[in-house]
């Protein structure tokens, strides 16, 4: 009897004793970045994740309808070109591959900056949510960097002229909002560089034209 | 006293190491809570279920992004066996084949290095110890100005909409949180080392961001070297295939 409670006084103690442990490595180990944020840091990056997570969801949601369409055409013996046209479509122009339009935006700058400005300015657009992006005639895909000090930019070898331009198809509201809002990727451009000057228009369509760089790889093998 | 001793002697042994084990537990909690102010743990009771939401919202994303690549995988087999005009089918399989590569959409292997970019090791309050965005986005530009073909930053490929962005002291890549230490990874040619480290805005960037503030910048040259597929959102919501260009097929 004596023998069989203290089996058990040493199993609880062992066990809570363990739970403990496990539970203070695994809050370490799981994520050491984000037990060092803030709880305001830890709340925007929960909103953007989260936020996220619904494009994926929605991007899942697409996949499978893909999938139910494909695989019902298959079933009846039917072609389902047209979904295939359509996907080829989508995934082109997504990957720069064929012009675009739609509504957007139109940023003039003038002015001295440098190419580590420009590819802020390119970033915060993305980060708006711009789904296609060139900077002059140029189409920005990944691997296009406008580089160089200021007064002489170039982008895919090619000198960018004093004033140019750069155009984003997207919402032309969120767009023009997150650039041109206080403290901002624009207000910060303009505190660094002296006599720069960025004007954002929305603009009801804006063209933007395929990539001229070769996309497709020639030193790495993809596994399809 | 000698009769307080006498009845300690008394007890059965395992229940002197009991008792000395649990003191010691209640010892190291008390010495724990004390170490810690009051408003330290006004914000870790705050942060705690704000980890958890994180963590579990990060679960959620793995999770996603695995399905999404399923599926894609599932899409391209039933292309395949579409039954249409075999010359048709297999001209727009080619199409697509190549779209998914050059967007990204698909793993590829090849020659290439792989940075690690980490905070300084004894950061100060300054921010500058500890690695940005700007310094990612700095590398992988350096990157494809030595002639990358691919990059990513820990497990999110870098396309063309990736945005880098801080978030206080947190770092997103394609919306997703990057867990430090930070991995660039890339692939490009035999000697996309030899043209980086030899490009002026590269030294510049190691001179004046790097070596001041103590930040650690590691790499290893592999034969192969694995970029994941972009796993996240391709919709288009705005943007459409412009009309007025020439149709291809």
């Amino acid at each position: 009897m004596i023998r069989s409670r203290r089996r058990w006084a040493i199993t609880l103690v062992a066990a809570i004793l363990g739970v403990l442990v496990v539970a203070q490595l695994r809050s370490q180990a799981a994520n050491p970045g984000l037990s060092n944020l803030s709880a305001q840091e830890l709340t925007l990056v929960i909103a953007n994740v989260n936020t996220r997570n619904e494009s994926l969801r929605a991007e899942v949601a697409d996949l499978e309808r893909t999938v139910a369409s494909l695989t019902d055409a298959h079933d009846r013996g039917e072609s389902a070109l047209d979904e295939l046209r359509s996907d080829l479509a989508a995934l082109e122009a997504w990957a720069g591959l064929t012009p675009v339009v739609g509504p957007g935006v139109s940023i003039r700058v003038t002015g001295e900056i440098g190419g580590e400005g420009v590819e802020d300015l390119l970033n915060e657009l993305r980060n708006a949510g711009a789904e296609a992006v060139a900077v002059e005639a140029v189409r920005v895909v990944a691997g296009t960097v406008v580089y160089g000090l200021p007064g002489g930019l170039s982008v895919e070898n090619t000198a960018l002229p004093d004033g140019f331009e750069i155009r984003a198809i997207g919402s032309s509201q969120i767009l023009t909002g997150t650039l041109t809002r206080a403290g901002g990727v624009i207000a910060q451009l303009g505190a660094t560089y002296e006599g720069l000057t960025i004007s954002v228009t929305p603009l009801d369509v804006v063209s933007i034209p395929a990539t001229e760089r070769n996309l497709v790889p020639g030193h790495g093998t993809p596994s399809l | 006293m000698t009769a307080v001793l006498a009845r300690i002697r008394a007890l059965p042994s395992w229940q002197v190491t009991l008792t000395g084990a649990l003191f010691v537990l209640g010892f190291l909690i008390a010495a724990q809570l004390a170490a810690e102010g009051p408003r330290i743990r006004y914000t870790s009771q705050e942060r705690a279920p704000l980890i958890e939401t994180a963590l579990g919202l990060q679960e959620q994303q793995d999770a996603l992004q695995t399905r999404i690549l399923e599926l894609r995988a599932q899409i391209v087999e039933l292309e395949g066996e579409e039954p249409g005009s075999e010359a048709l089918v297999r001209q727009i399989n080619a199409a697509l084949e190549h779209a998914r590569i050059a967007g990204g959409l698909v793993q590829l292997t090849g020659p290439g290095i792989i940075f690690r970019l980490e905070d300084a090791d004894n950061p100060g309050p300054e921010r500058d110890s500890l690695v940005t965005a700007r310094d990612i986005r700095t590398l992988v530009q350096e990157l494809w100005l030595a002639g990358a073909e691919a990059a990513s930053i820990n497990s999110e490929r870098v396309t063309t909409g990736t945005a880098v962005l801080d978030i206080g002291n947190a770092i997103l890549a394609n919306s997703a949180y990057l867990a430090p230490p930070y991995e660039v990874r890339a692939i490009g040619p035999d000697d996309l080392y030899e043209r980086l480290t030899t490009s002026a805005s590269f030294i510049e960037f190691v001179r004046s961001r790097i070596e001041p503030y103590g930040l650690r910048l590691s790499f290893s040259e592999l034969d192969a070297v694995t970029v994941p597929a972009y796993a996240g959102t391709i919709r288009s919501r705005y943007g459409r295939p412009d009309p007025s260009a020439e149709p291809v097929r």
